[in-house]
């Protein structure tokens, strides 16, 4: 894998380039660049209620991608990672079903921890079908998916149906005691936060100072020869699925308790993918990673700004953000190739 | 081809690996290149052939000037070196890798098939070329590149350690090959540390210490004036404890062991505390599979082994490990050690879960890095504690992979323990390895070199075609009856009546 | 694992990509029409002589509007359109933003601002809240949703933001309650849409095997199959004399309002079968063209097959020759009496299931539900549906009227009885002749 870089370095370059890009096709499309630019700014800065709108997607790439630094520092494509977000939304909805009229507290903790389970259970499964059933986890992952969203389906549509509705596209919305609570007059709420916090320096932590966070590495490096020196290489393996889907379950209950308030189908809003390039911009590194999670955040808040204010089409901010991933892959390949020391 | 390198440098960081290196290489002549572990061998030879790009110095070939800006490129001037650790390889089978390489996109398979069978019929190798390269022991991969380098007509051929993995009597065709190579105008570069070899083989020999062109020698040479060139000091020969042998320790009962390409049944073997068994056959005879089982890494099929009176076939690698039982696997960068860990994390891993001598969760890093820097020290090792395993010389990795053997070992399993190891370091080691059979350490290992097989073992196991053929005791064996049997043939009355 | 790197960006991104290929969302009207709330049904006469007296006011209208224009008095009123899927998507969400256009017409001095696609497959990250702040930023006030799951996020923002007015088209909160005031809620009644569609489909089918693209499962979505199998079986029995028996009504769900690829049905698919099972006319019941875009290559391709698209004036256009008519919904009228009550200081909270003008169910100002019939549909088909249309603007014919069972076999309405507004509402199952699950 590539640690061997500082990302200050090679962070800039293909921001500059993706700029520089993005440009250009946004001159192709019509339009000033430079309004452009301070459109997507202003939209995700502009007012504390876009700030606090920039955090709540923060929260959910920032939690995500540190759960996939685990299963990337054991070598793992974990494209499963949205449907474990969906299967924490599902857990947490869920709790609400099983604890409907308890003390808000109690069904807050319980959404938490069910989301978590759930999501985790949902990770292990890729892990087991790699194991036992020689499936690789990229295409397990693909698969469980798709049953995720399906599951979405049946269950907004037959078991969780809200009464005395005869449409059916999500869940009943929950009561306003259990919603996570939330900043006056913003959508954003600390306790989101404060996980997301938390999440970040335990990872952080884990993969730094601790045997299990070596045994990753290792794995994920040579797991032959993690193996013959005494690593045990399945239970490691399943170990990193099981945080990474805790980390993504936790994700999928915070869009329940804290912003969706209901379960609707794609809940997991693309954020596990997003999450996966976030890592792979980051370079592998737990302090990168919520810095880089915080740009795709602003971009993805500010490009709504572009259709009302511009009238361009949104998906501008998600061509930069594309155009950006690819830069720095050509940034990175290059350096490689051109500079690369190392073997 | 005429190959000139003048004042070559190499930096990684603070090792300066290469350090105006001058060498020429006449055409038509096998050109010898020694030195200790990390002297800078694999560095040149890199440099020269595309892998690395030098800091300064020039490169002809045939007095042009050339830059060569990747192995590929490389290749298509005519060079082509075989790597000392095989290089990774996809999943792709021995045909379609012998046809890596290739110019000109039309190459039917089926003449390139043909070719491929007929070098290796030239060789004695014993290669299929619809096997996975995957399979292949690291001795196999290496005649796998060799023919492959052949075919692709190279006129510089560089060889890092080639004779590691060969046999005896696969080692004398490669010879010839090499002489009519050479007489047929291609020059040939020779990395080794063994003298024997170069002697035979060179017209020419040059030294290297730590990254300076130390001297240089024509035939005839002389070995002991290069050992001095390498070492400075001599070197001697420790000698040889006899110790007790304890009562039995591993037992191999009427086993069958099978993986894609070799099935071997009715096994039956007893080692005892102490003892040391030196296993030798052709590569892929069977020593492989062999070791592996009895390290706890292959399961067997039929039968038990039976490990300090345990039965432990079947059960899980831990308690293999638990037992005592430890394993050095021969391609060391891919069974053995883990590329992007340093060092210090490899000491890590082992003391945390095989040896158990640590049950924190978390890491005390300035303890483990003393640790690590005493067992640098101890075992010689050319680098660092934050060192990754793959920027050590091929030699240091050896050293590294023996720096990690747990303290409490009953058993010690070795494929070509002291592959790519200098003079020096393979008596030091061998003699930190003898050591422990005082504690009742058994060892079995295996061996390309019938002379190591002979210098260390007590017992020594012929394998065959997937069977025990012979177990020997050595002070009773000749070289040349060992031979004989290796090569799958009964040695002639009057050798046996010699000796047994 | 450097290698793998661009090929698995790669999956990702085309992962990405299929999901982000749904459509938009057709939502639907409230289930229970509760008593108490007077449905409209316009009288004949009082329809005429609303139609009267809003042609006077459009010529005073038309007038004033100059006079306006001349006085470039004040701001213009700003109206905010969210829309499920494209605007041009030639279905539900296209139906609406021609409702907006005839807005912009109509009532002088008014300028749009909109967001369209806001669905889980396009915007998965967007919140109807999120979305209503922006547009009220952009000086929004009046605002309609216009799919059933923003039912909630309306809600939410509308709370929010207590000084401007919401329309959420086909939601029935203001009904139960759950709305807060600044919201009302507006559908059309297009059973009787589907109703001459199921028409047309008998008229038009040689085999006798009619094929219905459901999208999910629930009371709407059955009433409006129930809706177009005794369109059809009224034409296939009393105008054609056919034997009900020879009859085949076939629905196949997809799983959702449109296709989720690897999750739901695949529309094209599910067409095809049906055409290839025997089926010569698809009634579309989803959100997207599939069932009008593959009859018409299938057509193209030598088969006899026509289709029945859905929620939109303008469906028939992607293959007029294999279109037999399209049942559409008409948004303009309830959207211009909402928004001039908001603008004139009179908005009432109201829930709105509006009914076709039976006068002329076609009208562009009155009528909420309409048919367009199209180039493939026979003279003798275009009668028996004028027919149709008469018999129920009269009351002379009421298609639910017993004996009429469910698939089960229980029984529905009682011989000679017509099924209450409720029965309908609340249909449980599909009806006894039709192939199709109920559940
Ligand atoms: N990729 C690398 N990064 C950093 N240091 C390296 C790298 N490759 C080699 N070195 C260092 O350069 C020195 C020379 O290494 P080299 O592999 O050339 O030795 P060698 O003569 O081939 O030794 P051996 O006999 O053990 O194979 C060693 O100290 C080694 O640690
Ligand atoms: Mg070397």
């Amino acid at each position: 894998m590539k640690r061997s870089f500082s990302p200050v370095a090679v962070g800039v370059a293909p921001v500059l380039l993706a700029l520089l890009v993005t440009s250009l096709i946004i001159i192709i499309a019509g339009a000033q660049p430079l309004e452009v630019f301070l459109a997507i700014i202003n939209g995700s800065f502009g007012t504390a209620i876009k700030i606090s709108d920039t955090f709540v997607v923060w929260v959910s790439l920032a939690i995500c991608s540190a759960g996939l630094l685990v299963t990337f520092r054991a070598g793992q494509w974990n494209i499963g990672v949205e449907g474990q977000i969906v299967l924490g939304a599902i857990g947490a909805v869920w709790a609400t079903r099983l604890f409907e009229g308890g003390a808000p507290a109690l069904v807050i903790s319980t959404m938490l921890l069910l989301g978590m389970i759930a999501g985790a259970l949902w990770g292990v499964l890729v892990g087991l079908l790699k194991i036992y059933g020689g499936v690789n986890e990229i295409f397990g992952g693909l698969g469980l998916n798709f049953v995720a969203t399906s599951m979405t389906i049946y269950l907004i549509s037959g078991p969780w149906k809200p009464e005395g509705t005869s449409s059916v596209s999500a869940s009943k919305l929950l009561p306003n005691e259990i919603w996570l609570p939330t900043l006056e007059g913003l959508r954003v709420s600390p306790v989101s936060i404060v996980l997301a916090l938390i999440v970040i320096v335990l990872v952080f932590l884990a993969l730094r100072g601790t045997i299990w966070g070596l045994e990753l590495k290792a794995v994920g490096q040579n797991d032959r020869s993690a193996f013959v020196l005494g690593v045990p290489t399945q239970r490691i393996l399943l170990s990193a699925y099981t945080v990474c889907g805790i980390c993504a379950g936790l994700v999928g209950a915070i869009l329940v308790a804290g912003v969706r308030h209901q379960l609707v189908v794609n809940i997991s809003a693309g954020y596990g993918f997003f999450s996966i390039l976030i890592v792979l911009l980051s370079g592998f590194t737990a302090v990168w990673s919520p810095l880089i999670a915080f740009f795709f955040a602003a971009l993805g808040i500010g490009g709504t700004a572009l259709r009302l204010g511009l009238d361009l089409d949104s998906s501008l901010s998600g061509v930069l953000q594309g155009v950006l991933v690819v830069s720095f892959e050509l940034v990175q390949g290059i350096r490689q190739k051109w500079f690369g020391g190392d073997n | 081809m005429k190959v000139t390198l003048s004042h070559i440098h190499k930096r990684f960081g603070a090792v300066h690996a290469n350090n105006d290196i001058s060498i020429n290489v006449e055409g038509g002549t096998i050109f010898g290149l020694l030195g200790e572990n990390g002297a800078g061998k694999s560095t040149l030879m890199k440099v020269l052939s595309g892998f690395f790009a030098a800091d300064s110095g020039e490169i002809k070939l045939n007095d042009q000037v050339v830059s060569l800006s990747s192995p590929a490129d490389a290749l298509e001037k005519g060079i082509g070196m075989l790597h000392q650790d095989p290089l990774d390889v996809p999943p792709m089978r021995l045909l379609e890798n012998f046809m890596m390489g290739v110019r000109g996109f039309l190459q039917p398979r089926r003449t390139a098939e043909s070719s491929f069978r007929e070098l290796c019929q030239a060789f004695d190798f014993d290669l299929d070329p619809h096997a996975f390269v995957h399979d292949l022991s690291v001795g196999e991969r290496q005649q796998l590149e060799i023919v492959r380098l052949l075919w692709l007509g190279v006129e510089t051929l560089i060889l890092d350690e080639p004779t590691t993995g060969i046999s005896a009597p696969q080692k004398e065709k490669l010879f010839a090959t090499l002489h009519q190579l050479a007489a047929d105008g291609k020059s040939i570069i020779f990395v080794s540390h063994k003298l024997e070899d170069v002697e035979v083989l060179c017209s020419e020999v040059a030294v290297l210490r730590q990254g300076v062109l130390v001297g240089q020698q024509n035939a005839p040479i002389d070995p002991a004036g290069l050992v001095k060139m390498m070492f400075v000091q001599e070197v001697n020969l420790e000698e040889r404890l006899n110790v007790d042998l304890g009562s039995t320790f591993l037992q191999v009962q009427d086993a069958t062991m099978s993986d894609l390409r070799l099935k071997m049944e009715g096994v039956t073997l007893d080692v005892k505390a102490g003892e040391v068994i030196g296993l030798a056959g052709l590569e892929g005879s069977g020593q492989q599979l062999l070791m592996q089982a009895c390290a706890g890494l292959h399961r067997i099929d039929k039968g038990a082994i039976v490990v300090g009176g345990q039965t432990l076939s079947g059960r899980p690698y831990q308690e293999w490990l638990n037992a005592g039982v430890a394993f050095m696997p021969a391609d060391r960068m891919a069974e053995g050690l883990v590329p992007g860990l340093s060092i210090a994390e490899h000491h890590v891993l082992t003391r945390y879960r095989r040896d158990q001598e640590q049950d924190k969760k978390t890491i005390d890093w300035p303890l483990f890095r003393k640790h690590s820097q005493e067992k640098i020290t101890e075992f010689n090792i050319k680098g660092f504690v934050d060192s990754t395993v793959e920027s050590l010389s091929g030699g240091n990795q050896q050293r590294a992979l023996l720096s990690l053997l747990p303290k409490k070992l009953r058993l010690l399993i070795m494929e070509h323990p002291t592959r790519g190891l200098d003079i020096e370091s393979v008596l030091y080691i061998w003699g930190k390895l003898l050591k422990r059979r005082q504690d009742g350490t058994a060892i079995i290992f295996s061996s390309a070199d019938l002379d190591e097989v002979f210098q260390y073992s007590d017992r020594i196991v012929v394998c065959f075609g997937g069977q025990i053929t012979a177990v020997l005791n050595t002070s009773e064996t000749s070289v040349e009856q060992l031979g004989y049997l290796i090569a799958g043939k009964q040695p002639p009355a009057d050798l046996r009546e010699e000796n047994v | 694992m450097k290698k793998i790197n661009v090929s698995v960006v790669l999956v990702l991104l085309m992962a990405w990509l299929a999901a982000c290929t749904g459509g938009g969302e057709v939502s639907t009207p409230p289930e229970e029409a509760a008593e108490e709330t007077v449905v409209e049904e316009p009288v004949e006469e009082e329809a005429m002589e609303e139609e009267a007296m809003e042609e006077e006011a459009m010529e005073e209208e038309a007038m004033e509007e100059e006079a306006m224009e001349e006085e470039a008095s004040g701001e213009p009123y700003t109206i905010g359109l969210v829309m499920v899927g494209p605007r041009d998507d030639r279905g539900w969400n296209q139906a609406h933003w021609e409702g907006m256009e005839y807005v912009l017409e109509n009532v002088p001095n008014t300028e749009l601002v909109w967001f369209d696609k806001l669905n889980p497959a396009d915007n998965p990250d967007l919140t109807v809240e999120q979305v209503v702040d922006d547009l009220v930023a952009q000086g929004a006030e009046f605002i309609i949703t216009n799919s059933a799951e923003m039912a909630d996020g309306t809600n939410i923002a509308a709370a929010n933001h207590p000084d401007v007015f919401f329309i959420h088209a086909s939601g029935d909160d203001a009904l139960t309650g759950d709305a807060p005031a600044n919201v009302s809620n507006v559908m059309g009644q297009m059973e009787f849409g589907k109703m001459i569609a199921g028409c047309a489909a008998a008229m038009a089918s040689e085999t006798g095997q009619i094929a219905y693209l459901g999208p999910l499962i629930d009371a709407e979505t059955r009433r409006l199959v129930n809706s177009s199998y005794l369109g059809a079986l009224h034409c296939w029995e009393t105008v054609r004399g056919n034997d009900p028996a020879d009859l085949d009504f076939e629905v196949v769900w997809i799983g959702f309002w449109f296709n989720i690829p690897g999750v739901t049905l695949d529309p094209t698919q599910v067409v095809n079968d049906f055409i290839d099972g025997g089926a010569d006319v698809v009634i579309s019941g989803i959100d997207t063209t599939e069932a009008v875009v593959v009859s018409g290559q299938r057509a193209a391709a030598g088969d006899n097959v026509f289709a029945v698209p859905y929620d939109f004036t303008g469906a028939c256009e992607e293959a007029p020759d294999i279109c037999l008519g399209v049942p559409y919904f008409n948004w303009g009228p309830d959207y211009v009496r909402l928004i001039e009550a908001a603008m004139n200081d009179s908005w009432s909270q109201e829930w709105i299931w509006s009914p076709p003008d039976w006068t002329d169910i076609n009208n562009p100002d009155t009528s909420a539900i309409g048919w367009v019939s199209g180039n493939g549909l026979s003279a003798d088909a275009q009668t028996a549906i004028d027919d149709l249309v008469a018999g129920l603007a009269d009351g002379s014919l009421n298609l639910y009227t017993g004996p009429l069972n469910y698939q089960d076999g229980t029984e529905f309405v009682a011989d000679g009885a017509t099924a209450s507004d409720d029965q309908i509402w609340y249909t449980e199952q599909l009806l006894e002749g039709i192939e199709g699950v109920s559940e």
